[in-house]
């Protein structure tokens, strides 16, 4: 079976909905519970996370590139998250100079880059946001 | 499951011994009950009742415990939070906890703690199901905002936070704010913080007004940090750990921050029409509400967040502390703050989704 996304969701649903009240009393039920809403989490963001940093390096290098910068290597070493999310890092440091350089200019050059800059983060602040959790209500736990 | 105490016998004993040693007139004192309680990973709090006898015969009581972790370096946090509670008991009807010891020797149990009197009866409110509270979403509303006026109206001249704490001038309250949680980002961030960086420098680009007042702040006023008696009323109010002497506004801000809303930007902190909440807290607080302060001081409480993600993020990663919830904030409530501070900013570059 390879579908990992929903492995993550289903353990996560048991551990919320199975294991955590009948540990109901003890100090783990709260790590249970914590634990099965973020496997939910994981389950979710496994599906996407590739896309979403593919996506940001792409157009951290775009942004960068617009503002002058030059980056060595812009390709990351593969496809696996932890060298697309090193490569999104590299990057996004870079831009974090690279916006405070703008806002210290007054031309309408650097406002119209900012302004791509800021459409940048919020499009990429809104996509990694997970789906609000579900927490069991005082009736459901009473079931 | 082992019953409570026994799953805690070792530190059960020893608080034995210490309690009784600092009860006056004390005998025969024991632990009838012992369980811990979750959340607030930064301390381990622990709920004990114990009975003993004195001279006037038998008695029982119900504390709260609340000792350090093992790893924890900041002594600071522990005397300040005492001292706020302190600060706050008794004074203007607010329903904070009675502080009963402090503990800065680590020899009685291992680390330094301190005990306050348990406020029998009270509901705690998860802060993403704001209607648990309902049908007394507004009573609880008005003695949230009442309260929260209440702390900023207390007189700090001579209190016991001032013993613990710096008193910053009315126009750097803000400033030793930002400085404070933007070197908690600076240190701790595992990764670049592009919308953090950028809010900082909007921040301190565009200062607020000076405090209007310099009053004792809790630091982290919202809701999950109180507890309510199921018919309205407020009759605890938790969690002092990050309290110190500034700006009323930084809780006003933090207590309405959206993330503690239930996403209800029709009422403020999720409980009540924002003209109503401001109204009660003028009230209570005797300060006049100024739309550029809480300008300011909203934004602020987004990047207040994300240091309190950040860091929780770190200890998680780090290894120092294992607890779920912290790998929760460092991710979810990291992301929503983030969010948060991205539309707001952005729009101010005429940028929105």
């Amino acid at each position: 079976m390879s579908d990992i996304g929903m492995i993550l969701q289903r353990i996560g649903a048991k551990l919320v909905t199975d294991v955590a009240p009948k540990l109901e009393g003890d100090y783990s039920a709260g790590h249970a519970s914590m634990s099965g809403m973020m496997s939910v989490m994981a389950g979710e963001m496994w599906d996407k996370q590739a896309d979403l940093l593919i996506h940001e390096v792409t157009r951290l290098e775009a942004l960068l590139s617009t503002g002058g910068v030059k980056v060595e290597n812009a390709q990351p070493e593969s496809f696996r998250i932890s060298d697309l999310t090193a490569k999104r890092n590299e990057l996004a440091a870079l831009l974090v100079d690279l916006q405070a350089e703008l806002e210290e200019r007054d031309d309408e050059e650097a406002r119209a880059l900012n302004e791509q800059v800021w459409g940048h983060l919020l499009a990429t602040s809104a996509a990694r946001m997970p789906s609000p959790p579900v927490f069991a209500g005082a009736d459901e736990e009473d079931a | 499951m082992p019953e409570p105490v026994e799953a805690y016998r070792e530190i059960a004993d020893r608080f034995t011994a210490y309690a009784e040693a600092h009860i006056p007139g004390a005998k025969n004192l024991r632990i009838t009950a012992m369980n811990r309680i979750h959340g607030g990973a930064s301390r381990e709090t622990y709920s004990v009742d114990i009975a003993y006898e004195d001279a006037t015969g038998p008695k029982t009581r119900g504390l709260i415990l609340r000792k350090d972790p093992p790893d924890s370096l900041i002594d600071t946090e522990r005397r300040i939070e005492f001292a706020a509670i302190r600060t706050a008991f008794g004074k203007a009807d607010i329903p904070a906890p009675e502080a009963l010891f402090l503990e800065t020797d680590p020899g009685p149990l291992g680390a330094p703690f301190f005990v306050m009197g348990r406020i029998e009866d009270g509901l705690a409110l998860n802060p993403f199901r704001i209607e648990d509270v309902e049908p007394h979403r507004a009573d609880v509303g008005r003695a949230f905002f009442r309260h929260l006026g209440a702390i900023a109206s207390l007189d700090i001249d001579g209190a016991p936070i001032q013993d613990e704490t710096d008193t910053p001038p009315a126009d750097g309250c803000w400033k030793r704010e930002l400085d404070y949680w933007a070197n908690e980002i600076e240190t701790n961030a595992r990764e670049p913080q592009p919308v953090a960086q950028a809010a900082i420098r909007y921040l301190r680009r565009n200062p607020p007004p000076p405090a209007q007042k310099l009053s004792l702040v809790h630091g982290d006023y919202r809701s999950g940090n109180f507890l309510h008696d199921g018919h309205g009323s407020i009759n605890a109010i938790l969690d002092w750990e990050m309290a110190h002497i500034g700006d009323p506004y930084e809780d006003l801000a933090w207590a309405t921050d959206l993330l503690w809303c239930g996403n209800d930007t029709e009422r403020a902190a999720g409980f009540l029409p924002w003209e109503e909440a401001i109204a009660t807290w003028q009230e209570a607080s005797g300060c006049t509400f100024d739309p550029a302060a809480f300008e300011w001081w909203s934004l602020f409480a987004h990047l207040k967040g994300l240091g309190i993600w950040i860091t929780s993020a770190r200890a998680f990663a780090d290894g120092k502390n294992d607890d779920p919830i912290l790998a929760w904030s460092g991710w979810f409530t990291h992301c929503a703050h983030e969010l948060m501070l991205a539309s707001r900013l952005a729009r101010k570059h005429g940028v929105e989704i």
